[in-house]
């Protein structure tokens, strides 16, 4: 009966994390590609104007970055200016939930068919190596483990602490921003 | 609770064996079809494969409409463009496919044109885009190794951007395979090699990659006994009807394996170099096959060592101590690429296939990490790591 009643807001809270998380995810997409030469490396591949989306189906959450040029990416909120060319879709938001609470690896997911690709898939691919690498700068050592198939052996801790502050600082600037405007 | 999930799925008729061919007539004929158009390839037709496939249909009262015998290895959206429209000047109301990979690739794609409408099929490229069912389609598979059959995916060259168009739907499977070992009886001992080799990487990535599961671990071990047990002995005596059978039936049975489990590392390297030197597909998987698991062995031991039942039988699996049957099933695969190189000669190392240069492995390594099958990879690869790989295969 109790677990009937508080169904609603357990629904309502996975809703509003995994709503928070694209923001963060977003955001920190476009600042990690502005610190880290690894991720401008296999940004620049993408087409100038690529825009990469990756929500919950059918009309949940979404996160749109474009690509700029020169590896770096812009945060478009969850409104494209045009038609995304990649879609990276979660099939429920119970899927998204189990890979943006680390419970589910992204590649564990891709092999569970949690997620649909929707355009060139060694560009999902590619983008899966760039969200990884920010996980792997962002999440604590334990929680990365988790996150990524492989936790990177030459990524030592001053690399990390520092990378992670500049993104979690951009990010931080960049919530700002979007709240004065 | 455990966090184990997956999903397995293939819906598609097997109909193997002795006089296999003969059931066409009643299996269309129980989808409604009366006007079947065969699509095939100029190779095909020249082994005479197609004449048992129409005297089955002609002795059942069952014509044959259309014939259409050039489809490239390599099938573009022009060549599914003019078959659609000789299938529907024909008024025919199903679709044969008889031969290889890209034959029955280009059956699939003709018949979403025919059933969906237009001329372009580049229109209908990506995933679920489709999402009626098409016009009724059996395959003939002419080769045991591609697994097409039981595949949900099709790839077409787009000839005017040259890229390689993937569709990917579950309506695009046929309604039946037909497995009957006329049809592989008269495949030359290097394809019959390769091919085989092909059925086994498949069999093998899906017991070992990240999507396996219960249902297609069960397929790709039955596979790979298969195709152990009788590989050497159909390169022995070409004309053994039993052999060809297992092997035509262990490579559908890798097909419905790797369908849902998918494929690793070996399937990125041998996509990337097919693409750069036009390498056969089922070469480059056997090329690579030992290679890549060496690489990826502490990631897959448990399962990779399972495998030695399946590669060397019981009595070599129960004298293997435990810790070391993950590397004994490295050497039994190569083991048998050695023996195949004393039979037909089929390459070992990139070298001895003599159409690829050193130069190139940067390139292929390049190619090789945008592959979707990089995903299901059991360890992640790096470039770096992708790179070695290729230098150990070089020689």
């Amino acid at each position: 009966m109790l677990a009937k009643r508080i169904q609603p807001m357990v629904f309502q809270a996975r809703r509003l994390y995994v709503e928070l998380m694209f923001q963060v995810m977003g955001r920190a997409l476009q600042a990690v590609s502005e610190i880290d030469a690894d991720v401008q490396k296999e940004a620049r591949a993408l087409p100038t104007g690529f825009l990469f989306e990756m929500m919950v189906m059918p009309n949940g959450s979404r996160l749109i970055v474009e690509h700029l040029g020169d590896g770096c990416f812009h945060y478009h909120g969850d409104s494209a200016p045009r038609p995304v060319n990649l879609s990276i879709q979660f099939k429920h938001i119970v899927h998204a939930f189990l890979v943006l609470s680390f419970q589910e690896k992204t590649s564990v997911a891709f092999a569970n068919d949690r997620m649909l690709v929707d355009g060139d898939i060694s560009y999902a691919i590619r983008m899966t190596r760039i969200l990884n690498r920010l996980e792997t700068f962002i999440l604590p050592k334990l929680v990365a483990k988790r996150a990524v198939k492989e936790y990177p052996s030459n990524l030592h801790l001053p690399e990390k602490l520092l990378s992670a502050a500049r993104i979690y600082l951009k990010v931080a600037t960049n919530f700002v921003e979007t709240v004065r405007t | 609770m455990t966090n184990q999930y997956y999903e397995f799925f293939c819906p598609v008729k097997v109909i193997a064996g002795k006089a296999a061919l003969e059931h066409i007539p009643y299996e269309l004929t129980g989808l409604g079809a009366k006007r079947p158009m065969i699509v095939t390839d100029k190779g095909v037709r020249a082994a005479g494969l197609l004449d048992p496939v129409i005297a089955a249909c002609e002795e059942s009262g069952l014509e044959i409409i259309s014939i259409y015998d050039d489809v490239p290895p390599d099938s573009s959206t022009g060549v599914v463009k003019d078959i659609a429209g000789i299938y529907r000047r024909e008024k025919c109301d199903s679709l044969i496919a008889v031969g290889g990979g890209s034959a029955i690739d280009t059956a699939k794609a003709v018949n979403i044109l025919v059933s969906e409408g237009g001329d372009n099929i580049a229109e209908y490229s990506g995933a679920g885009i489709i999402k009626h069912p098409l016009k009724p389609f059996l395959v003939v598979p002419t080769t045991a190794g591609t697994g097409s059959e039981v595949t949900s995916v099709a790839v077409i060259t787009d000839t005017a951007k040259s890229v390689k168009l993937p569709f990917t739907s579950s309506f695009l499977l046929p309604n039946a395979a037909v497995i009957d070992p006329r049809m592989t009886l008269t495949l030359p001992p290097h394809i019959t090699a390769a091919t085989a080799m092909d059925a086994m990487t498949h069999a093998t990535e899906a017991f070992t990659c990240m999507a396996k599961n219960p249902l297609s671990d069960a397929y790709a071990t039955a596979a790979i006994k298969k195709i152990s047990g009788s590989l050497l002995k159909v390169m022995d005596n070409p004309k053994d009807s039993d052999g060809r059978l297992e092997l035509a039936q262990a490579s559908t049975m890798a097909g419905i394996a790797f369908s849902n489990s998918m494929v690793g590392l070996v399937h990125a390297l041998g996509h990337a170099t097919g693409a750069i030197c036009h390498l056969p597909h089922g070469l480059c998987m056997s090329l690579y096959l030992p290679y890549v698991l060496e690489y990826n062995l502490e990631s897959i031991r448990q399962p990779l060592g399972e495998l030695l039942l399946y590669l060397e039988g019981p009595e070599v699996y129960s004298a293997t101590p435990s810790s070391r049957r993950a590397e004994a099933s490295i050497s039994a695969l190569r083991k048998l690429r050695d023996e195949l190189h004393k039979r037909c000669k089929l390459p070992r190392t990139l070298k001895e296939t003599g159409s690829v240069e050193e130069h190139q492995l940067d390139t292929i390594a390049e190619l090789a990490m945008d592959d979707g099958s990089m995903m299901f990879n059991p360890k992640e690869v790096t470039l770096d790591d992708a790179r070695a790989v290729l230098k150990k295969a070089w020689a």
